[in-house]
């Protein structure tokens, strides 16, 4: 997984491009925690092995969530969530879930370490990379998906079996790493989202009538 | 560079929240508008070595711009309140924003970097490296290089410092690269590697997920478009 601080990183600039007039300490707090929320299944791979991107980072885990806060607010006729917490917290858990969604698989899907995101169905890790350019010698060079055995194929680096995706927790070797940030664009991530919580407070203070 | 289409998508993600009240489709068009006029140092290219990722693509022009546009927002006969009111205000704000950071940023950390400090310092820097805690080694940061000089014993700083305009061209398709060929390869990339063409997506997704939400009390309705 690409470190856990990127993950909350881009969860804080999701918080902020969408929490709206839910914006509060509280919340954005939330939607931090729920983009790193999926990194803990390194911490289940001591105890059931390919674990790690593959339990947590499943897609079926904000699609079960999604469908319940779905179930709870639209369909039922008194909804827990809006009674207890207003539109405040149909908004909070909407953004959260998106988090999860985005900022906690998404973000380890389109790096080379890859994501089991159809686990428990499929066990195959996948990893969305490539590259899309034109150029005027070779035409468009696309090599995010490749069309193969009748359905659009991406590369995978194996199985929960045979692929171990290396984790702080669950180390390949002796040396635990703790990896903060690995590049110069996920240090930039980092500190936009450092920069972007002030400069929406700012914006709040002057938005509320 | 990453490509512009790469910058807007992460513009998307900043902007959208900064707009706040006065988000509307224009008010991104605009922040779009900030992304993509940097990019006109390509041109300078041209006729100027060295130009592109020089003249705009530095931190002495955004504080400029930053500098006129507090002065200008703040003064009693302020053109741009007059004519577009606080929305104006806020726009180029969120725009100056997004250019910082999902422009000058990301282009320090790809392929020479900028040449943050011009006109005052001719030199480009990146920004590369990783930082981690290990059991081993301890916290370790590698984008600042702070070395002591074995003879002297002095301490040097480097923050990624390349060397000046002349001697970096920073291949892009106008020019791709400083000789003249009569048949180039223009390469226009929209994105390379997975993390580019995440940041493209999330950028669409905001947008996408901004008009889904359901309004509170209907205020935050009326003011979309």
């Amino acid at each position: 997984m690409p470190p856990t601080l990127v993950n909350v990183a881009v969860g804080v600039l999701i918080g902020v491009a969408l929490l709206g007039a839910a914006f509060d300490r509280r919340s954005i707090v939330v939607v931090a925690a729920a983009a790193a929320i999926p990194d803990l299944d390194a911490a289940l791979s001591l105890f059931v092995a390919g674990a790690t991107n593959a339990v947590f980072h499943s897609i079926f885990v904000p699609a079960a969530a999604a469908a319940l806060v779905y179930w709870d607010t639209e369909l039922r006729e008194e909804s827990w969530l809006r009674t207890r917490y207003g539109w405040y917290g149909v908004r909070v858990a909407w953004v959260a879930i998106a988090s999860y969604a985005v900022a906690g698989i998404g973000l380890d899907l389109f790096s080379v370490e890859s994501v089991a995101l159809f686990y428990p169905l499929s066990d195959r890790y996948l990893a969305v990379t490539g590259r899309f350019i034109l150029s005027t010698h070779e035409g468009i060079v696309q090599t995010y998906v490749t069309w193969g055995d009748g359905w659009f194929e991406v590369a995978t680096p194996g199985t929960t079996e045979s692929h171990h995706v290396d984790s702080w927790i669950d180390p390949a070797g002796d040396e635990r790493r703790f990896r903060l940030v690995e590049s110069g664009w996920q240090a930039v991530l980092v500190l936009t989202a450092a920069a972007a919580v002030p400069a929406k407070v700012l914006v709040e203070r002057s938005d509320r009538p | 560079m990453p490509s512009s289409i790469v910058h807007i998508g992460f513009g998307f993600l900043v902007a959208v929240g900064l707009l706040g009240a006065y988000y509307d489709g224009r008010a991104l068009l605009a922040v779009v508008a900030f992304l993509l006029v940097p990019e006109a140092d390509t041109l300078m290219g041209l006729f100027m070595a060295g130009a592109h990722r020089t003249v705009l693509h530095n931190v002495v022009f955004a504080a400029v711009v930053a500098g006129v546009l507090y002065w200008e927002t703040t003064r009693a006969d302020s053109r741009i309140r007059g004519r577009f009111g606080d929305y104006g205000v806020r726009v180029a704000w969120v725009g100056l924003f997004a250019h910082t950071f999902a422009h000058l940023a990301l282009d320090w950390a790809h392929l020479d970097g900028i040449n943050a400090l011009w006109p005052l310092h001719d030199q480009f820097f990146r920004l590369e490296g990783e930082a981690y805690l290990s059991t081993t080694d301890g916290f370790i940061q590698t984008f600042v290089d702070v070395a002591r000089d074995a003879e002297t014993g002095e301490r040097r700083v480097d923050p990624g410092g390349r060397g000046g305009r002349a001697e970096h061209h920073i291949a892009n398709p106008v020019q791709p690269s400083p000789e003249t060929d009569p048949d180039p390869d223009r390469r226009f990339p929209i994105a390379v590697h997975g993390w580019q063409l995440y940041l493209v997506l999330v950028g669409v997704f905001t947008v996408v997920a901004r008009r889904l939400q359901t309004p509170r009390y209907g205020q935050e309705a009326e003011d979309d478009v």
